[in-house]
């Protein structure tokens, strides 16, 4: 059997993308995600790291959804659309990851914070050293290049000030601070912390506790990850947010049918065009499903 | 920054309802424009401050942190928030409105509903940085608001 041959014959099957937990990624996930974050950053048009990043906050206009209390429309007066938002984020994000690295097999994984109050809260080890093999770690601090100076000496001041570090001036990079930040929760949350969100009862209140969470996490980690317009610059961002995500799938999945209020169902989602809040709510939909680990099985020896 | 201290309210039946299923701490008007912070709430407890540790012997019963967008980043007016909009402006509306945010105290105020007639809040900010002392508490108003 020549395998090069039939792999170039064979049909495109569409697959869905297997999200996995950081803690269980093997070795190759591990290096496909890397390659492709360094294949991404290094994308200067709107296809790379700086313009997804930027979506998020800085360069204005920034367009993610936090704390929204008066929808996406402007006469709507109460708008759950942080986890939909997010989402969308999340989907274009990993597709752009995708291109720029080749490789359809390359998902964002999640980073699972939830810790036991007796064990120490830290960062992944994979997002935490430094440098691989004598290179750089693109998963442990990301490239700030484009924002015009008139915004970045704002936010830089503001970092500078909530942080006690200057980034200085760009190109900069992302930093942290897990712990450290006087407004930070004590710990990452706890297994009854984020139970008590999954057992909300409705969509919005679901919505509410997770976002405070989350919050509480951003300010955990510190640094630029503790502020809205350059946090998505910090690749940990990615992996705390699937995490968000996999838990709103996880709640949607306790909860069926349980959607956003119908008035927002049809309310789009900018920048990213073909996506409202109803396309977002099944993620087989969007191509992607959450799994605790995917352990290959090779072929026996002579099968 | 110093902390919020409120007056008593009520917690009888008369005040709050008798068989409510969930209490909630309601933040109304919660502003998110500047840098992230977090905001301890104690119960009867109007000496707490930011060295008050947060353990139930304290009155603590919950934080919200705030995710916030560290300040303003455009031209002159960028980040005022409109007061109000015309009809038939189907915009975005404005990311700075502030935000309305609560915690779940249902199982605090039962208890506390069963040995006293009123209660207190003190709410700490745990704000970065140096921040004037008599400067203002980032909400707009915190209500418990009871469900049955």
């Amino acid at each position: 059997m020549n395998n090069e041959t039939d792999a170039a014959q064979a049909p495109v099957v569409p697959s869905v993308g297997l999200r996995k937990s950081v803690a269980t990624l093997a070795a190759a996930d591990v290096a496909g995600l890397r390659a492709a974050l360094v294949a991404m950053q290094g994308i200067s048009d709107d296809r790379g790291y700086q313009h997804y990043a930027g979506i998020h906050g800085l360069p204005l206009p920034g367009y993610c959804v936090h704390h929204d209390a008066a929808g996406i429309l402007g006469h709507l007066q109460v708008g759950p659309l942080f986890l939909p938002w997010h989402r969308a984020y999340l989907y274009f994000f990993e597709l752009a990851l995708q291109d720029a690295g080749h490789d359809t097999t390359v998902t964002l994984p999640w980073w699972d914070w939830v810790t036991d109050p007796a064990q120490p809260s830290e960062i992944p080890a994979v997002y935490a050293m430094q440098s691989v093999n004598g290179q750089p770690n693109p998963l442990y601090q990301g490239p700030i290049i484009d924002i015009p100076d008139s915004q970045w000496e704002g936010e830089r001041q503001s970092l500078a000030t909530d942080t006690g570090i200057d980034p200085g001036s760009l190109p900069a990079v992302t930093f942290r601070q897990p712990g450290d930040l006087p407004m930070a929760p004590p710990r990452l949350p706890t297994p009854e912390e984020v139970n008590n969100a999954l057992s909300a009862p409705n969509f919005v209140d679901f919505s509410q506790r997770i976002e405070r969470i989350h919050d509480g996490i951003h300010v955990w980690v510190g640094g630029t990850m503790s502020e809205i317009p350059v946090a998505a610059y910090d690749p940990l961002f990615y992996a705390h947010h699937t995490m968000i995500d996999r838990l709103w799938w996880l709640w949607q999945l306790q909860h069926p049918g349980a959607e956003p209020p119908a008035r927002y169902l049809n309310a789009p989602l900018p920048p990213f065009p073909s996506l409202t809040v109803g396309g977002t709510l099944d993620i087989n939909s969007l191509g992607y499903e959450y799994a605790l680990a995917e352990v290959p099985f090779e072929p026996a020896a002579g099968r | 920054m110093r902390p919020y201290l409120s007056r008593p309210i009520g917690l009888t039946p008369v005040d709050i309802g008798a068989s409510y299923y969930r209490a909630d701490l309601v933040f109304d008007g919660v502003d998110h424009s500047g840098s992230s912070f977090a905001l301890r709430v104690f119960f009867d407890n109007p000496d707490a401050t930011h060295d008050t540790e947060a353990s139930a012997e304290n009155g603590y019963v919950g934080s919200v942190y705030v995710f916030g967008h560290g300040g303003c980043f455009g031209d002159e007016g960028h980040c005022d928030v409109p007061v109000r909009r015309r009809a038939f402006d189907d915009r975005p509306p404005h990311q700075l409105i502030p935000a309305k945010m609560w915690i779940e105290v249902t199982d605090a105020i039962r208890q506390l509903a069963q040995r006293q007639d009123q209660l207190v809040i003190t709410v700490v900010p745990i704000m970065p940085g140096e921040v004037a002392e008599d400067s203002q508490v980032s909400f707009q108003k915190v209500s418990l608001v009871t469900y049955a």
